[in-house]
């Protein structure tokens, strides 16, 4: 009886454990087929390299910041994956991180969630002008996603449906 | 269909590895039970780890950039600049072979850019080499991309893709195997390469102020180099040396009155050093290039 309980256990938490390895899995390869789709967004542009920012959804709001280079009066595009996003987030672009009280935003948009949106260093250098009235180009960006918060969310314990990622592809103008 | 299929395969697998240790005993029964919780709790740390990234990361550029940004500065090919592709195998520890893949990297993107193709397809080999000792080798493992690169070889649009692709399929290889924040390693030695190589120009042709501007706007990347080789993931990787030249280079860098003077004035749109300036950061650059080439 005891083994047969034992064998059962065992049964139940292996279960768990190739449910957790297949969601793992199967997250992964939406997110590299959205990492393609995002690289195709780029066009003309080159593929210069990929930031991939996975988080947890929670009772609170949370920011994650992706800091971009921005070279020599270099052209670049900025191609955003929201696919693996079980809910809606917010995109601000700045000309400083998050600790600098003095910082620009450059732009600032929502919709992002099952789209593929994409954003221009020029639009970004244009507005920075404007806004600031310094002469000089951007010579980098900071990325804010301000992952929102769910009422709902079970902060220790996640579900697959409050995990999400967002796919950033960037290229440059050759 | 498919999830279904994958989640009995992978039970499957979890209760053979616990029953194939089954003796029966009320002993052996826990010990079971303390291999399957195991295996479970590892794939939901792997899990939590995954989707923690951190507060704050960045972009690094790739080698093809940067080495495409100095060779717009006005950069010249030096054939005794790069490193040379012999001494691939007296790199016997893993830090040195994933900093001198980021080297060659830097280097067939040198030589690539500045219509060297044949010494391109030699540090391609160096690079395929050192990556199969680094447990990277499916991102060489088609034979496709040596032929492509002979195929093309007269053609530098087709040879730049290549680049680019490899560039993609490493990227590729280490987030489907959570190894990203290794980047930072090979990252260190393409850096350290470009720069030396931007350095070695300068020095060798003082009225190429340009080729010294880009190599004082490359110092930026810096920081976010020495971020990155600071990930606890890195700990056992013996780079306590290399953080110290690395910080000696951003602290001295820093110290230069013409950075303070830049960074102060937002209208600033060129760093430009001063001579005793690119001097110094030359000297400090060299010898870090040197130590991570040494065998």
């Amino acid at each position: 009886m005891k083994r047969t309980l034992t064998i059962l256990g065992i049964f139940g938490i292996a279960i768990l454990f190739a449910q957790t390895a297949a969601n793992l899995t199967e997250f992964k390869e939406n997110i590299a087929s959205q990492k393609t789709e995002a690289k195709e967004a780029l066009g003309s542009y080159r593929f210069d390299g990929s930031k991939i920012t996975y988080f947890n959804f929670k009772t609170y709001e949370q920011i994650k910041e992706v800091e971009i280079y921005l070279f020599n009066n270099t052209d670049y595009r900025f191609s955003f994956n929201g696919k693996s996003l079980p809910f809606d987030i917010s995109v601000q672009i700045y000309d400083k991180g998050k600790t600098a009280s003095d910082r620009t935003l450059l732009k600032e948009f929502t919709g992002l969630q099952g789209q593929n949106l994409l954003v221009e260093s020029s639009e970004l250098n244009t507005t920075y002008l404007e806004k600031t009235g310094h002469s000089g180009r951007l010579k980098r960006v900071f990325v804010d996603y301000i992952i929102t918060a769910i009422p709902t969310a079970e902060n220790k314990t996640p579900t697959m449906k409050e995990r999400g990622a967002v796919v950033l592809v960037m290229g440059y103008k050759n | 269909m498919i999830k279904t299929k994958k989640i009995l395969n992978l039970s499957a697998i979890a209760v053979f590895i616990a029953l194939t240790s089954c003796g029966g005993s009320s002993d052996a029964d826990t010990n079971e039970l303390n291999v399957v919780d195991t295996v479970e709790s590892n794939a939901e740390e792997q899990m939590e780890q995954l989707f923690e990234s951190p507060a704050v990361e960045s972009v690094l550029p790739s080698p093809l950039q940067v080495a495409s940004i100095f060779k717009k500065s006005g950069l010249s090919y030096n054939s005794d600049a790069p490193s040379d592709p012999n001494l691939a195998e007296s790199y016997t520890t893993e830090l040195k072979q994933m900093l001198n893949f980021g080297v060659y990297s830097a280097d067939m993107a040198y030589c690539v850019l500045n219509d060297q193709a044949n010494e391109g397809r030699k540090y391609l080999m160096t690079i395929t080499d050192l990556a199969e000792k680094i447990g990277m080798e499916t991102v060489f493992e088609h034979k496709d991309l040596m032929d492509r690169f002979d195929t093309h070889i007269d053609n530098k649009d087709s040879i730049e893709v290549l680049m680019i692709e490899i560039h993609e399929r490493t990227e590729t290889y280490m987030d489907e195997n959570d190894t990203r924040f290794k980047e930072a390693i090979h990252f260190a030695g393409a850096w350290t390469e470009g720069m030396y190589l931007g350095v070695y120009d300068y020095e060798h042709n003082k009225d190429k102020e340009d080729v010294g501007s880009r190599v004082a706007e490359q110092m930026s990347i810096l920081k976010n180099i020495i971020n990155g080789l600071e990930d606890p993931r890195n700990d056992g990787m013996d780079i306590d040396w290399l953080l110290t030249e690395m910080k000696s280079i951003q602290d001295t860098f820093n110290g230069f009155s013409s950075v303070d003077k830049y960074y102060n004035n937002p209208d600033a749109d060129v760093l430009v050093l001063t001579s005793k300036e690119y001097d110094e950061l030359g000297t400090l650059i060299k010898n870090l290039r040197t130590k991570i080439t040494a065998a």
